[in-house]
C-alpha cells in the first residue's frame, strides 16, 4: 500500500531523519539530567562525580517550594474554572442552535492566537484601569482566558460523538438536565474532561508571559525560575528542580493520553 | 430537532458565563489597550484627549518599524525551518507504513508538552561560552579554551535554534494530520499512470498536504513574531526583538504605556489579519489537538 508513497531507501532515509530530529529533540533534556547529577557549581565538562546535593538543596529551598505552591494553587484554580467554562460553552456550541453561533465561537477561540505579550499588557491596563491589585488570583483570571480555547477544542469533538438519543432516553425517563449531564453525559464525555483539565493545568504551571505582567508579590513557578536564571550560583539548583518538573510532566502527559485512549477505544469511539 | 432545543439549559444560561469571562477579561482589556494608544487614557495624570500622535509617531519611526522587520525576518526563518524539518519526519509516520506510528508521534510530541521556559534553560546551559558545548569541546581536545565558539549564546542565532527547538513537535502535528488523512490510491492512480514517485509526491501529495503546512507554519510564525521570553534569555541585545521592546515600554524605568499600547495594538492587528486570511487552513490544523 504505502509503497507508492515511498521506496525503501526514501524509507531507510526518513526513518534516519525522523531518529536525527529526535536525538535533537531530546538531547538537551538529556543532557539537564545529567547535570543535575554533577557535582559542581557550573555545569561544564569535565564531569565532576555524582551528587544529590542539588536535589536536597531544592527541597529545602523555601522561596522554591513557595513559588511551586503557588503555581499549584493558581493551575488548579485556572484548570478548574477553563474546564467548566469550557464545558458549558462547547455544550452550547455542539447541542444548540442560535445566531451568531460563528461568532461566539470565534471570540471563544480568539485567546489562542493573541500574541502573549499583548495580552499580558492588555490584563495589566486593565487591572490598573479597573484599580484591581496584582495577586495570584489576577494570574488565576488571565489563565482561565488562555485554557478556555484548549478546553472547548478538547470537548467539543468528544460531545458530537455522543449520541442525542441518549440524552433523550434520560429525559424520557424522567431524569431532569442536570441529573442527565451527571448519569449519562458526564461518565461518557469524563476522559475528554480530564485532558482538557490537564492540558490547563499544565498551560497554566508553564505560563510565564502573561503572568509576568499580573503577578503580584507571590511568585509563580516560572516567575521563580526566570529570575532565578540571572544567578548562576542558583543554576545547578534550577537545573535539578527543571528535571524533576520535565520528567514529572511527561509521565503525567502520557500517561494521560495512554488511558484517554484505552478509555475511548473502550467507549466505542476510535481514539486515533 | 425542536425537542432537542427545549432540553436543558437554555442557551444564554451556558454561553452567558463563559462569553462573560472573555468579553470582560479579553475584549475589554484590549480596548483598553487601544484607548491608551490614542491617549484617552494615560498613565500619569495631566491634561489629554483623543489624539493619533501615538500612531503617527510609531509609523514615522525607524526604530519600530525596524525591530518589527527583523522580528518578522527571524520568525519567517525559524517557521520555514521547522516546517522544514517537521514534514519529511511527519510524512514517515504517516506513510511509512510503520506500525507504531501513534507511539512515535507521542515520543515526537511529548518534549512539546513539557516546560517551555525548561527548555530555553536547556540550552542556556549548552551554549554559553563556558557551557556544556564548549567546554566538551576543550575537553576533547577539539578546541582551545581561549577560543571557544562565541556567538552561541546571546545571539539572533541562539534565539532561532531555540524557537526551531521549540516549535518543531507541534507543527509535526497539523502536517501528519494532513498527510495521514490523504487517499494513498490518488498516489496508484499516479502511479498507474506512470508517474514516477517523485512527481506523485510533487504533483499530488504535496499539494493535498499544504494546508497542514500553512496551518503548521502559522502555528509558528503568529507566536514567535511577538516572542520576548526566548530572546531576553538567549538573545542578547543581537536577539532584541519586537515583544521584548513591547516588554521594555511597560516594565523598565521609564515606562512609556501610549507607545507600548501602538506596538502592541500593530501587531495585534497583523496577527488577526493572517488569522482572518489563513482561518480555512488553521481549522485544518486544529483537528489533532482534540
Amino acid at each position: 500500500m504505502s509503497d507508492v508513497a515511498i521506496s525503501n531507501n526514501g524509507r531507510r532515509g526518513l526513518r534516519l531523519f525522523f531518529v536525527v530530529v529526535v536525538v535533537f529533540l531530546y538531547a538537551p533534556i538529556a543532557i539537564l539530567v545529567l547535570f543535575s547529577f554533577n557535582n559542581s557549581d557550573v555545569p561544564a565538562f569535565p564531569l565532576a562525580g555524582f551528587t544529590l546535593s542539588w536535589y536536597h538543596q531544592f527541597l529545602h529551598d523555601a522561596d522554591l517550594r513557595g513559588a511551586l505552591e503557588t503555581s499549584g494553587l493558581v493551575a488548579v484554580l485556572s484548570s478548574v474554572g477553563a474546564v467548566l467554562l469550557g464545558l458549558l460553552a462547547s455544550i452550547a456550541l455542539v447541542r444548540r442552535r442560535f445566531r451568531a453561533r460563528a461568532a461566539m465561537s470565534a471570540l471563544l477561540l480568539s485567546p489562542l492566537v493573541i500574541p502573549y505579550i499583548v495580552f499580558g499588557i492588555s490584563l495589566l491596563l486593565f487591572f490598573h484601569a479597573a484599580g484591581i491589585p496584582r495577586s495570584i488570583l489576577t494570574v488565576v483570571i488571565g489563565h482561565v482566558v488562555i485554557s478556555v480555547p484548549y478546553a472547548i477544542l478538547v470537548l467539543v469533538p468528544r460531545l458530537q460523538q455522543i449520541d442525542v438519543n441518549l440524552e433523550e432516553a434520560a429525559y424520557d425517563l424522567g431524569a431532569g438536565p442536570f441529573r442527565t449531564f451527571q448519569l449519562i453525559v458526564l461518565p461518557l464525555i469524563l476522559p475528554a474532561v480530564l485532558s482538557a483539565f490537564l492540558i490547563a493545568f499544565t498551560t497554566s504551571f508553564d505560563e510565564y508571559a502573561v503572568a509576568s505582567f499580573v503577578v503580584g508579590t507571590r511568585a509563580t513557578f516560572p516567575i521563580f525560575l526566570y529570575s532565578a536564571l540571572r544567578f548562576p550560583s542558583r543554576l545547578p539548583e534550577v537545573i535539578a528542580v527543571a528535571v524533576v518538573v520535565m520528567v514529572l510532566s511527561l509521565v503525567v502527559v502520557v500517561s494521560a493520553e495512554i488511558g484517554r485512549r484505552v478509555a475511548e477505544r473502550r467507549l466505542g469511539a476510535p481514539g486515533a | 430537532m425542536v425537542r432537542r432545543i427545549r432540553l436543558g439549559l437554555t442557551t444564554p444560561a451556558l454561553l452567558g458565563l463563559p462569553v462573560a469571562w472573555l468579553a470582560a477579561f479579553f475584549v475589554v482589556p484590549i480596548v483598553i489597550v487601544a484607548l491608551y494608544s490614542f491617549d484617552v487614557y494615560t498613565l500619569f495624570p495631566g491634561p489629554h484627549g483623543f489624539t493619533l500622535a501615538g500612531w503617527r509617531a510609531f509609523v514615522h519611526s525607524s526604530l519600530y518599524l525596524g525591530l518589527f522587520w527583523k522580528s518578522v525576518k527571524l520568525s519567517l526563518i525559524v517557521s520555514a525551518v521547522v516546517v522544514a524539518l517537521a514534514y519529511p519526519v511527519a510524512y514517515y509516520l504517516a506513510l511509512s507504513g510503520t506500525k507504531r506510528k501513534y507511539v512515535l508521534l507521542l515520543v515526537l510530541i511529548a518534549p512539546f508538552l513539557t516546560s517551555y521556559l525548561l527548555r530555553v534553560l536547556a540550552w542556556k546551559v549548552i551554549l554559553g561560552n563556558q557551557g556544556v558545548l564548549n567546554t566538551f569541546l576543550f575537553w576533547t581536545g577539539a578546541r582551545s579554551p581561549d577560543h571557544p565558539i562565541s556567538q552561541l549564546l546571546y545571539s539572533r542565532f541562539a534565539v532561532m535554534l531555540v524557537l526551531a527547538y521549540i516549535w518543531v513537535p507541534f507543527v509535526a502535528l497539523p502536517i501528519f494530520v494532513s498527510l495521514e488523512t490523504l487517499d494513498t490510491r490518488l498516489l496508484e492512480a499516479a502511479s498507474d499512470l506512470g508517474a514516477s514517485r517523485w512527481s506523485a509526491f510533487l504533483r499530488v501529495t504535496l499539494p493535498l498536504s499544504l494546508p497542514g503546512i500553512v496551518a503548521g507554519f502559522l502555528f509558528v510564525f503568529i507566536p514567535t513574531v511577538g516572542e520576548f521570553v526566548t530572546p531576553s534569555l538567549v538573545g542578547g541585545t543581537s536577539g532584541y526583538m519586537y515583544g521584548n521592546q513591547i516588554a521594555d515600554l511597560f516594565s523598565t524605568g521609564f515606562p512609556d504605556w501610549q507607545t507600548g499600547s501602538v506596538l502592541a495594538l500593530f501587531l495585534l492587528a497583523v496577527v488577526a489579519l493572517l488569522t482572518a486570511v489563513f482561518s480555512r487552513f488553521m481549522q485544518a490544523g486544529q483537528a489533532p489537538t482534540r
